[in-house]
């Protein structure tokens, strides 16, 4: 079928019009040349690709601190791949698929052995990694196998946060969080809903791991051990049954209630939460949320410990969590240049001033020392709490295990059918503990 | 008989000399060389972009594939592993409440708008565009908050229900009895998409066929079933095809509102939520994988029964 | 039941002045009045949500979600300007960006799918059940499940980091959605109208451009409203491709202003979501004619 010229030129336009997009597509604006993912050379440089999630503060921190390291390090340049919690995680498994992970990676708790135990992550301590002079028990949380994968980029801990006015409004004193027990808390919790007609005596309490970790602690077991569930049924059990003690006395809410409110970080975004809105008296949440739940609720909420078995809060076994990581890529091409950046970050006075404990108080224990004065007030408060709870914490607990890092949510989930009466607390806890082990992938 | 069918009729009749039978070859193999080069694009996309993941997915629902590691093969054990996960069965429930119930009650609403805005009014323009925004948005991050935030306790609908002297203090995203039924809401709030390609199919019946039936003394009722319905059933086939198509694989309302969990407990856990969250969030590619070919064998199967029965009730004008 | 041309020949056959017109009864008015009720309470309802964030993007982000109602007591425009300068790029980056996407996705689709479909339609090939087929089965597989092997093979070429991904996909017809929606309209089309160009000499190529293109008129607006607006919307792509913020599109740029852990920007994120709902809705509102413009003849020549 000979082509004739309109049949021509019709499909001459239409690879034109291909070509150009594809032309304008390949080189998207400001590109350096050939897509680049870092790890390579630019012009004498190195190059290396940052990826982190956070919020626009953060973002433009993070981009203050990119100047000022490549100032610092002029042979490096960093080129930097915000995004947001949720998404950063289905593009880091999607980039470490294709081999283009990025050269430094900020990472999490919850993802740090998925990445960390399947050979993803660099050996930090091998190439220079500096956390001489971190405060003792922030430094376990990023070793996996013995292996020093994540530096603590900011140091938090879970903390029943409290709302002063609301107390007040109820006629209570703030409770003595060093002597209170787990029912103590329970009554409060029932009391403040109570007289000040709020939904909430006290949120998200069980929907998280780290409260629920506290309680196993206390009664010698953990979370995790190395390779499996580091607790029994009965224990879940256990911890679904005071649940339950808590609803009945009204400390928690209703069934629905607590469904909405979700569980902490999965559940309403932070500026819509019981506390800020004024339902909620007291809430758990990790300590580096504090300046964020003032701005939204306008309040200067306190910080609260959890409680303790005995009412000893030196008993209570609490520990330093690391808010985030800094991990590097095992693949990257510049081991020095990405350890550089850890080390620059965690390690000097230039970039604590600048990110200034929003990502959580600084490891390194001189430069906590340093930057309190410079603080808001919040993070002071939040500093404050860190130190002070010095002599009530216990040893670190390790991270998850691979297929592991799901255990909160799948935890709400059993609560809530133990909540709308669709599973006893027994089978609960069992179905609970059978699931998190089946999905272990040790 | 018009002269134009009479033409078709001839042609109809079968080649009877040699002279026409190499007639009718020769068209026969230029139809068929041109049929592959109109294809050529779609060819090339479908080796270069399409077969290629479509194989690999395939194969990966045979391994054990974290994203991070190489996938290792374990054979059938992920199809084995589906017929005992409560949870998957969970999602398939839901997904086909979903698609049972939503399916019908969207595209009748579409239909009805449609027909309404054909009619040709004043502010017509208007009113389409009025109906096809929900849909632009629909599939939004943001429109999806305000959607699970509008059926809270204190959302917007209790608070209209309110106004009409309802004591509604019912969390309707909150309650496992009643989560999913927000999500079919929203589903059928966004019409748009078939209202317009069911707009559009309207728009292609001739005018003409209305008038001569009204000037017959046909009623409304009578041209919607000998007109409309026969002429656009090429449309409302397409629209029921994909429309099941796409409700199988909704994801982004369900993951929004129940803020990616599938909550509560699991009453939205809609099959490509508990698909992504088994390989994205437990690094359990495989699985999904496996996953995701059931998901085609059963929108496969569904796809295959609309075709079956196309024939009785989709008139084609060929 | 009659033949579309056979109407046509009965219509022209009658004198047409035999058509009785009245004015419009006092019944018609009444029918017009409770539609356009019945129409305006419905939109009202359809668009209530849209109207709250509008409103919402007018106010401090501290109130938003304490206030469900729609009345402004200020007007907060500094949402709209903290929200093009607040990420990393001044927000009109990433609408450009948008921009060169979606021409590119339409350009491609028009040329691709309308082929594609002419084949399916029109033409007998061999094979041509089975590819239908197997063209049906691309749009049955959840996207989750293929991105990642996409992803492998377009990282393998290079291609990460720019748009071709995005748009390259569009030219090679991989939207089966719309290759299937051109078909249904193309077997709507009545086959002797092909006849008759046949019979006047032309060849495929003639009848697809001249007879065919002119007829899809509804079903090409289709494609080009339907495909600006999906691509505009896509996120899961552009997160995945676009790893540098410069080249971002708006739905990765608008995720930025959330956080569900430190506080969400929300006044200044639904500011931008209504930014960049206008040129969505510029677009429905401009292309509908082209979808009001559908045939009115019947074929004769």
């Amino acid at each position: 079928m000979a082509l004739n010229r309109r049949q021509f030129l019709i499909g001459a336009g239409g690879l034109a019009a291909a070509a150009t997009t594809m032309g304008l597509s390949a080189c998207a604006p400001g590109a350096p040349s050939g897509g680049s993912q870092g790890g390579g050379e630019q012009g004498g440089k190195t190059a290396l690709a940052l990826a982190w999630w956070g919020n626009p503060t953060r973002n433009k921190n993070t981009e203050a601190l990119i100047q000022a390291f490549q100032q610092a390090s002029p042979n490096i340049t960093l080129n930097g791949q915000p995004g947001d919690f949720a998404s950063y995680w289905d593009k880091l498994a999607t980039q470490t698929a294709g081999g283009q992970a990025p050269d430094i990676i900020q990472m999490d708790m919850a993802y740090i052995s998925e990445y960390g135990n399947r050979g993803a992550l660099l050996d930090l301590g091998k190439n220079g990694a500096d956390t001489s002079k971190f405060v003792e028990g922030t430094v376990e949380s990023g070793k996996i196998n013995d292996q020093l994968v994540g530096v603590n980029a900011g140091i938090n801990t879970a903390v029943i946060v409290a709302n002063p006015k609301i107390f007040e409004k109820a006629k209570m004193d703030m409770p003595d969080d060093k002597t209170w027990t787990w029912d103590q808390l329970s009554d409060v919790a029932a009391e403040v809903a109570k007289k000040a007609g709020i939904p909430f005596g006290l949120v998200y309490l069980f929907g998280g791991d780290p409260m629920f970790g506290a309680y196993l602690r206390q009664n010698g077991k953990e979370l995790f051990t190395e390779k499996d569930v580091g607790f029994e049924p009965a224990d879940a059990q256990a911890w679904f049954d005071l649940m339950m003690k808590f609803q009945k006395a009204g400390g928690i809410g209703t069934p629905q209630q607590i469904s909405e409110e979700g569980s902490p970080g999965g559940g309403k975004p932070i500026d819509q939460s019981a506390i800020v809105l004024g339902r909620g008296a007291m809430q758990y949440q990790n300590s580096n949320q504090l300046e964020a739940l003032n701005a939204a609720s306008g309040e200067s909420l306190k910080l609260l410990r959890a409680p303790s078995l005995a009412g000893k809060a030196t008993e209570r076994k609490a520990w330093y969590k690391a808010s985030m990581l800094w991990s590097a890529s095992a693949k990257t091409k510049n081991p020095e240049a990405a350890v550089a950046w850890i080390n620059w970050f965690a390690n000097t006075k230039e970039a604590v001033d600048i990110d200034k404990a929003e990502r959580g108080i600084p490891p390194n224990a001189e430069l906590q020392e340093y930057i309190k004065p410079k603080l808001s007030p919040a993070q002071q408060q939040v500093a404050k709490f860190i130190v002070d709870i010095k002599p009530e914490l216990a040893s670190t607990p390790i991270a998850p295990p691979p297929g592991g890092g799901k255990l909160a949510e799948i935890m709400f989930r059993y609560e809530s059918d133990v909540l709308f009466g669709k599973a006893s607390t027994a089978e609960a806890a069992q179905k609970f503990v059978d699931e998190v082990k089946s999905n272990l992938q040790v | 008989m018009s002269a134009i069918s009479e033409l078709s009729t001839v042609r109809r009749v079968k080649a009877k000399s040699p002279e026409e039978k190499r007639l009718r070859a020769k068209e026969a193999a230029r139809d068929n060389k041109a049929g592959y080069l109109f294809l050529l694009p779609w060819l090339i996309g479908l080796v270069l972009i399409v077969a290629g993941p479509l194989i690999a997915s395939l194969y990966l629902s045979f391994t054990n594939y974290s994203l991070i590691q190489a996938p290792r093969w374990i054979g059938l054990e992920n199809y084995a592993r589906m017929l005992d996960d409560p949870r998957l069965h969970q999602s398939l429930k839901v997904t086909f409440i979903y698609v049972i119930v939503g399916v019908p009650l969207q595209l009748i609403a579409a239909l009805a708008i449609a027909m309404l805005l054909n009619e040709g009014m004043k502010g017509l323009a208007f009113y389409r565009s009025v109906f096809y925004l929900p849909s632009m948005l629909g599939a939004s991050v943001a429109i999806a908050l305000i959607w699970r935030q509008m059926f809270e306790s204190d959302g917007l609908v209790n608070q209209v229900l309110r106004v009409f002297g309802i004591p509604a203090t019912t969390s309707w995203i909150a309650d496992p009895k009643y989560a999913l039924w927000t999500i079919i809401l929203l589903h059928i709030w966004t019409f748009g998409s078939p209202m317009v390609i069911f707009l559009a199919g309207l728009r292609q019946i001739p005018g003409m066929y209305y008038e001569a039936a009204s000037v017959d003394g046909a009623s409304h009722w009578a041209q919607f079933r000998k007109i409309t319905l026969p002429l656009l059933s090429p449309i409302i086939f397409f629209n029921l095809v994909l429309q099941i198509i796409n409700a199988f694989q909704a994801f982004t309302q369900a993951f929004v509102v129940s803020n990616g969990t599938g909550g509560p407990s699991d009453s939205t856990l809609f099959y490509t939520v508990y698909l992504y969250q088994r390989g994205f969030g437990q690094f359990q590619m495989g699985y999904a994988a496996a996953m995701a070919w059931l998901l085609v064998a059963i929108i496969a199967a569904f796809t295959a029964i609309n075709f079956f029965f196309s024939k009785y009730w989709v008139f084609y004008g060929d | 039941m009659a033949t579309p041309l056979e109407t046509t020949a009965r219509l022209t056959g009658p004198a047409p002045q035999e058509a009785i017109h009245h004015g419009p009864t006092w019944r018609d008015r009444v029918r017009s009045v409770i539609k356009h009720i019945v129409l305006i309470a419905a939109s009202l309802i359809m668009i209530y949500p849209l109207l709250w964030m509008v409103a919402s993007s007018l106010r401090p982000t501290e109130i938003i979600f304490r206030t469900p109602g729609l009345w402004l007591n200020d007007l907060y425009i500094q949402n709209y300007t903290e929200g093009w300068y607040a990420l990393s790029y001044p927000f009109g980056q990433y609408i450009i960006n948008s921009f060169i996407v979606v021409v590119g996705a339409i350009a491609g689709n028009l040329f691709a799918c309308t082929l594609a479909a002419y084949a399916f339609a029109r033409l007998k090939f061999r094979l041509r059940g089975l590819w239908f087929s197997i063209m049906l089965l691309t749009i049955m597989l959840p996207f989750h499940v293929v991105i990642v092997p996409q992803y492998i093979i377009f990282n393998k070429l290079g291609f990460v980091n720019t748009f071709v991904p995005l748009i390259l996909p569009k030219f090679l017809a991989t939207d089966a959605f719309f290759v299937f929606l051109m078909v249904q309209f193309i077997r709507g089309i009545p086959r002797e109208l092909d006849e008759a160009a046949r019979i006047d000499g032309c060849g495929h190529w003639k009848i697809f451009s001249r007879v065919m293109l002119p007829l899809m008129g509804p079903a090409i607006a289709t494609t080009a409203i339907f495909t600006f607006i999906w691509t505009w919307s896509d996120f899961f792509s552009p997160l995945i491709y676009l790893t540098e913020p410069y080249a971002y599109t708006v739905p990765v740029a608008l995720r930025s202003f959330l956080s569900a852990t430190e506080g969400s920007n929300w006044g200044p994120m639904f500011a931008m979501s209504v930014v960049t709902l206008i040129p969505l809705f510029l677009v429905f509102l401009f292309g509908q004619r082209f979808l009001v413009r559908g045939i009115a003849t019947t074929g004769g020549k």
